[in-house]
């Protein structure tokens, strides 16, 4: 199964950089990323045969972040306490930023997260990512809107950016 | 900077963070290669009779389609040896899963379990909520039947989403479900089946790929799964190490048990691993005896008279505990002081 090594070499890098944004840990992330690739050994006569393998392969690991193996960061659960409000000085950096969107992202539904991902990360448009989840579109934007409003929710940049507008 | 160019800044910062691709395609070969050099069976008791249950505390009770349809109560290890491949050293405690199979497919199994946290009740905020999934391969006679049962607390029957085919309505001990059935390819059966308290249970029922079953045989299998599952559970399965006196506030918020992966004598019969925290924060600590890769890092602190090695990358702490297991090691990873990874690590309940 030489086509199969070389499918997997090819596509892994791109599979565990998404599966660490789905799972935002490490360790978690190679575990997806390893069941998708030994249920990738078991069917790949028929994985190979269809027109879009590495579609295919990045449903796989996105069913299995929103199965079981995903329950992993289903865990409904913080990251940490959000600041109770925002000041300019905590936000100076980008990097402060970045952090706490990390968090923000940890906190959404599996389902919101996984859509996040791949619209802004993957930058599928909502077609395909409505062919990955097996939904319609609406759910798909009904999924984004939810999440960006999370996000959005006492973010500091948006109150900096309202602080500058009102000055 | 708006809002969507942060989370793209953000995913594009993390991106450093994913796991090494070599060592997650060679754990993958590994298990490829134990699989198809054919399966263990640890898990195979007299009979015919499966348990999964090693070590366990209470008695499990399996009916089977075999002999008279008698049940049968199967003897757990504290009264007597079961299975002739069972480590002859003591075992860590038991893990107990939060829901138990009653009932399972005849033949030698192969499985994975794994517990996980999926918040707290609104009722008690401080008690954390679990669920959990049982993953096994059932062999008999040559057929290679795959099981997956899983509780979904936060998905409802209304809310199932089928591999393959649609749904349709079906009723499993007097609670609602949905059910899809497609004989062949990955969607094999599958069920969702309201669970009385919230949420649904999924079971699915395949033949792995190369084998073959009757469709009709998968419904019958995952429908009698469903109607045997049993809460709370009883059943416990036996990590390949545990972990005692958890510092203050820190819990065991998941686990994950499977079958040994290396079928050599010397290697443990079991990979477990833990997420570690206060289960109300993600877990900040994860142990685990599935090492992919090979141990990296400086020669640190000894742990329990076994070499330790060490690694910052770039706040990301890993301790690997080396000849923690049959040879192979533990590692205690998280963004964590190095000092706390060393904690746990003495805490590790490793077999002699």
């Amino acid at each position: 199964m030489a086509d199969y090594d070389d499918f997997a070499r090819a596509q892994l890098p791109r599979l565990l950089r998404y599966a660490t944004m789905l799972t935002g840990e490490r360790e978690q992330a190679a575990d997806l990323v390893q069941d998708v690739l030994v249920k990738m050994y078991r069917h790949w006569p028929r994985i190979s045969g269809t027109d879009h393998p590495d579609r295919y392969v990045l449903r796989m690991v996105t069913n299995g972040y929103l199965s079981w193996r995903h329950s992993w960061s289903a865990r409904v659960i913080a990251s940490g306490d959000l600041p109770d409000e925002a000041r300019a000085d905590d936000f100076a950096s980008d990097h402060a930023a970045r952090e706490d969107m990390w968090q923000r992202l940890a906190r959404l539904p599996k389902r919101q997260r996984a859509v996040v991902v791949l619209r802004y990360y993957e930058q599928l448009p909502d077609f395909e990512i409505a062919g990955l989840l097996g939904c319609a579109q609406a759910t798909v934007r009904a999924h984004a809107h939810k999440a960006l409003a999370s996000l959005r929710n006492g973010l500091a940049i948006e109150q900096m950016a309202e602080a500058r507008e009102t000055r | 900077m708006n809002l969507e160019n942060l989370i793209k800044d953000t995913f594009t910062a993390r991106e450093h963070g994913a796991p090494d691709s070599d060592a997650v395609l060679a754990a993958a070969r590994r298990r490829i290669d134990s699989r198809r050099s054919g399966l263990s069976r640890p898990l195979a008791v007299a009979a015919g009779a499966t348990v999964l249950t090693l070590g366990a505390v209470t008695a499990v009770v399996l009916n089977r389609p075999d002999a008279a349809e008698q049940p049968q109560t199967i003897a757990t290890a504290a009264n007597g040896p079961q299975d002739s491949q069972a480590p002859a050293t003591p075992a860590p405690a038991g893990l107990q899963m939060p829901y138990s199979l009653g009932w399972l497919p005849p033949g030698s199994v192969a499985y994975r379990a794994q517990r996980i946290n999926i918040g707290a009740g609104a009722a008690s905020p401080d008690v954390p909520l679990y669920g959990g999934e049982y993953m096994l391969t059932v062999t008999a006679d040559g057929q290679v039947l795959e099981v997956d049962v899983q509780q979904f607390r936060m998905v409802t029957v209304d809310e199932a989403m089928f591999k393959s085919g649609p749904g349709k309505s079906v009723t499993i001990k007097g609670q609602r479900g949905v059910e899809s059935s497609v004989s062949a390819g990955p969607g094999g059966y599958e069920l969702y089946v309201a669970h009385p308290d919230g949420g649904s249970m999924y079971v699915h029922v395949s033949a792995e790929h190369g084998s073959t079953a009757p469709a009709q045989q998968l419904v019958d299998t995952g429908r009698r799964i469903a109607e045997n599952i049993q809460f709370p559970g009883t059943t416990t399965v036996t990590p390949a190490f545990g972990l005692r006196d958890l510092p203050g506030g820190m819990r065991i918020c998941a686990f994950n048990v499977q079958q040994g992966l290396d079928r050599s004598p010397a290697a443990p019969k079991t990979s477990t691993s833990y997420s570690l925290g206060t289960c109300a924060v993600l877990p900040t600590v994860h142990v685990s005896s599935a090492v992919v890769g090979e141990p990296a890092g400086t020669p640190g602190q000894p742990v329990q008279g076994r070499e330790t090695r060490h690694v910052d990358e770039n706040g990301y702490q890993r301790l690997w505990v080396l000849d923690a297991i049959g040879g192979a090691p533990v590692v205690v990873a998280g963004r964590v002081p190095e000092a706390a990874l060393y904690d746990i690590a003495n805490r590790l309940v490793l077999p002699s």
